[in-house]
């Protein structure tokens, strides 16, 4: 008996100094830490919660920052084509605080309705692809580094990260395909083509960063931006900020879920807390390149050191600049009009491509000239 | 499943479950009728009803509610009845405007439903068409409804008493119902109005060397207005006539129905496009037939534009046009349509008011 306790006790110190080695260094809440460490088991608990790779993906800016930031956004949205169209806006869900939870209610709504799952579906996969679209859009977060917390090091943590969210799009023909209806196909088949239309020119903008820093290692781009990525190569940001509004289906190009025409396309079956889920996806998108972007061309976390913060500053700066470039993006849904397939297809093949091409000839421009 | 559904109802998580359907009704507008115009000012920056947290959507499988806007005709019940049926649960039906109460302007039309016998309606909104305030008020009230369990009206008015002048009390009677067959003198369509056009006898006199022996009459009947009358058994010559001259499209297709002659008066207004000298002048082509055996030859070999409204007028009259491919089948009316709805001796469902409370 007493063997076995000891074994235990050994592992779970072996198992709390693997934890403790990488945790995150917060001195506004050390105090409470160092007392919760002194109790058994808890502190396994909280060296767990506290490890790096594991906050990064659950808390900031994973999982639960990502979850504000969403039900933000879309609550900003809102408001601000209201505000555009001379409106109030969500207003009478929480008065003083302007509606600021109106997200939250329609979230809700959604959880306690009916799913249908109609008769022509392929109910196996119809029900699968919303839960398991969630792999691509959490995966990156894993590599994506966020300054003081980080899931996975390694210097080829961009091209990963861009390899796993481009999988997003399989995942929403998948699902138009599951549906087995008209509008979802069409819905699918438009989404189809634009992920042709914006996914080169969007890599393109992406690899003249990377020359222009000569490295895909974020932690080093981000060091070297003394001079904003955005000021260093302007071509390149337009060219990726035209592909992100593609990508993220924002609307002067939502043509696969151009509400109107095709009722939503992929997602026009799915009702309840799965079309919740679905809808998410695209702001989830959202969500992760406007992180790449910050830290491509934005300066990533650097910002004034917060002694009391201690690691989680650099955290809370990227955290804020991607809440801006979003909100920004978001701007343009109530500015634009949509564009039909063809006109963005063009826009996506001639001017964004050719684009892109130029910035890279700048990056390349730039790193002869800085290496000599 | 009965135990989830009680579950969801008064479980712990029911009040989580009501707050959150109650600040986010999306109603999916079904705009069959001139209310939609109210619909949108509701939701413009005038009144805006997204403060309410309702958002107006397209779809039906992501939202909670419907808006019916206004007449449901048979037509459209079938779609209002689909679109219900594809939302998830739970779900609200809101009706806009007098027309879904009883019909409204059209009360006892022979394509009328009300929407209540198709869904289960909630709040109605009255008027004609009502205002913005009154269909932002159906919304706060459901939205007090979804939270308390039961239906209220938003506004109490204070009930008042007329006071009875004393004098004989009028009884409390609606108008009985109109007599159905109009009694009016046997209907003429070529009244002759020569005054109004002069040069109309020169025209008058064209049209009667074109059709020479087979024009019974021809009558200028106002401005640009020729009037002739054919038997019935030469009305196809006449038409290929007419055509060969340069007559090249029907306007329109009439059917007068005069029930107390026992005929129909059938007309066909023609003019033409290419032939620079007629085509200001619209001339019309009529005959009378039978009203018990209403058969008619069919001049879609001569103009292929009289096709529809053949179709038409035998939906609503019941006139077979012999020759038309399309007899038998109804054109534009719902099949459950009770037939030739436009004949003056058409007989609805007799439909009663009821009226005062106390009867
Ligand atoms: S109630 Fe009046 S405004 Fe509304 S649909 Fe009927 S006729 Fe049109």
């Amino acid at each position: 008996m007493a063997d076995t306790a000891s074994l235990v006790s050994i592992l779970l110190d072996r198992i709390l100094s693997i934890f403790v080695d990488e945790m995150i260094n917060i001195p506004l809440i050390n105090p409470i830490v160092e007392r919760l460490m002194e109790i058994p088991f808890v502190n396994v608990i909280v060296a767990f919660i506290l490890w790096k790779p594991i906050f990064h993906v659950l808390i900031l800016p994973g999982l639960l920052g990502m979850t504000l930031a969403l039900l933000f956004i879309i609550y900003f949205e809102r408001k601000i084509t209201a505000r555009v169209q001379w409106r109030v806006g969500p207003k009478e869900v929480s008065r003083r605080t302007g509606g600021v939870i109106q997200a939250l209610a329609d979230g809700m709504r959604y959880l306690f309705q009916e799913v249908i799952v109609h008769r022509d579906a392929n109910a196996f996969y119809f029900l699968q692809f919303p839960l398991i679209s969630f792999l691509p859009v959490l995966l990156p977060l894993m590599f994506i580094p966020a300054g003081g917390t980080y899931g996975i090091k390694t210097i080829y943590t961009i091209p990963a990260a861009l390899a796993l969210i481009s999988l997003i799009p399989v995942f929403i023909v998948a699902m138009g395909w599951a549906s087995n209806s008209k509008f979802a196909y069409i819905g699918s088949v438009r989404e189809a083509f634009m992920y042709f239309a914006y996914e080169i020119p969007f890599l393109l903008a992406v690899v003249a960063m990377i020359v222009l820093y000569q490295t895909p290692d974020p932690f080093e781009i981000v060091a070297k931006q003394w001079i904003l990525g955005a000021v260093m190569n302007p071509i390149a940001f337009l060219a990726f900020f035209i592909t992100v509004l593609i990508a993220t289906s924002r609307l002067p190009f939502d043509i696969p879920e151009a509400d109107q025409e095709v009722a939503f396309g992929p997602y026009v079956e799915y009702s309840g807390i799965i079309f919740g889920l679905v809808m998410m996806l695209p702001y989830e998108k959202l969500y992760l390149l406007s992180m790449l972007s910050v830290i491509l061309f934005f300066g990533g976390w650097n910002g004034p050191e917060i002694a009391i913060l201690g690691d989680l500053a650099p955290v809370i700066y990227l955290y804020i600049k991607t809440i801006l470039f979003m909100c920004v993006v978001s701007l343009a849904r109530s500015i634009y009009a949509r564009y039909r397939l063809d006109q963005s297809l063009r826009l996506g093949w001639g001017v964004v491509l050719s684009l892109s091409m130029i910035a890279l000839f700048i990056s390349a421009g730039w790193a002869a000239w800085l290496r000599l | 499943m009965d135990e989830m559904i009680e579950f969801l109802h008064d479980g712990p998580l029911s009040p989580i479950k009501k707050w959150g359907t109650k600040w986010s009704i999306w109603p999916t507008h079904l705009v069959t009728a001139c209310c939609g115009v109210e619909l949108a000012h509701a939701f413009a920056s005038g009144y805006d009803g997204e403060r309410l947290g309702v958002l107006n959507f397209g779809m039906a499988r992501q939202t909670n509610c419907i808006v019916v806007e206004g007449a449901i005709t048979r037509k459209m019940a079938r779609i209002l009845k689909m679109t219900y049926e594809q939302m998830p649960d739970p779900k609200f039906v809101i009706v806009m405007g007098v027309c879904g109460i009883k019909g409204g302007l059209f009360w006892n039309g022979y394509h009328m439903v009300k929407p209540f016998e198709v869904v289960p309606v909630k709040y109605f909104a009255p008027g004609c068409p009502p205002t913005p305030e009154s269909l932002l008020r159906c919304f706060r009230a459901l939205q007090d409804e979804i939270v308390t369990g039961e239906a209220k009206n938003t506004i109490a008015y204070p009930r008042v008493r007329l006071k009875s002048e004393g004098k004989k009390k009028r009884p409390k009677k609606v108008p009985p119902s109109p007599k159905y067959v109009a009694l009016n003198p046997s209907v003429v369509v070529d009244v002759p109005r020569d005054r109004k056009w002069e040069e109309g006898m020169e025209y008058r006199q064209r049209i009667s060397e074109i059709l020479g022996e087979v024009a019974e009459r021809i009558t200028v009947t106002g401005k640009y207005r020729i009037h002739v009358r054919v038997s019935r058994d030469k009305f196809v010559d006449a038409a290929r006539m007419l055509r060969d001259a340069g007559f090249d499209h029907v306007k329109s297709v009439n059917i007068v129905d005069v029930p107390k002659n026992k005929k129909f008066i059938v007309e066909y207004q023609v003019s033409s496009y290419l032939n620079p000298e007629f085509i200001r002048l619209i001339l019309t082509l009529f005959t009378e037939i039978d009203r018990e055996e209403a058969t008619f030859p069919s001049l879609v070999d001569v103009w292929p534009s009289a096709d529809y409204l053949e179709r038409e007028l035998h939906d609503l009259f019941g006139v077979w046009f012999e020759g038309n491919p399309w007899m038998g089948k109804p054109f534009l009316l719902a099949p459950d349509t009770p037939k030739n709805p436009l004949r003056k001796d058409f007989r609805l469902q007799e439909e009663v008011y009821i009226g005062g409370e106390d009867k």
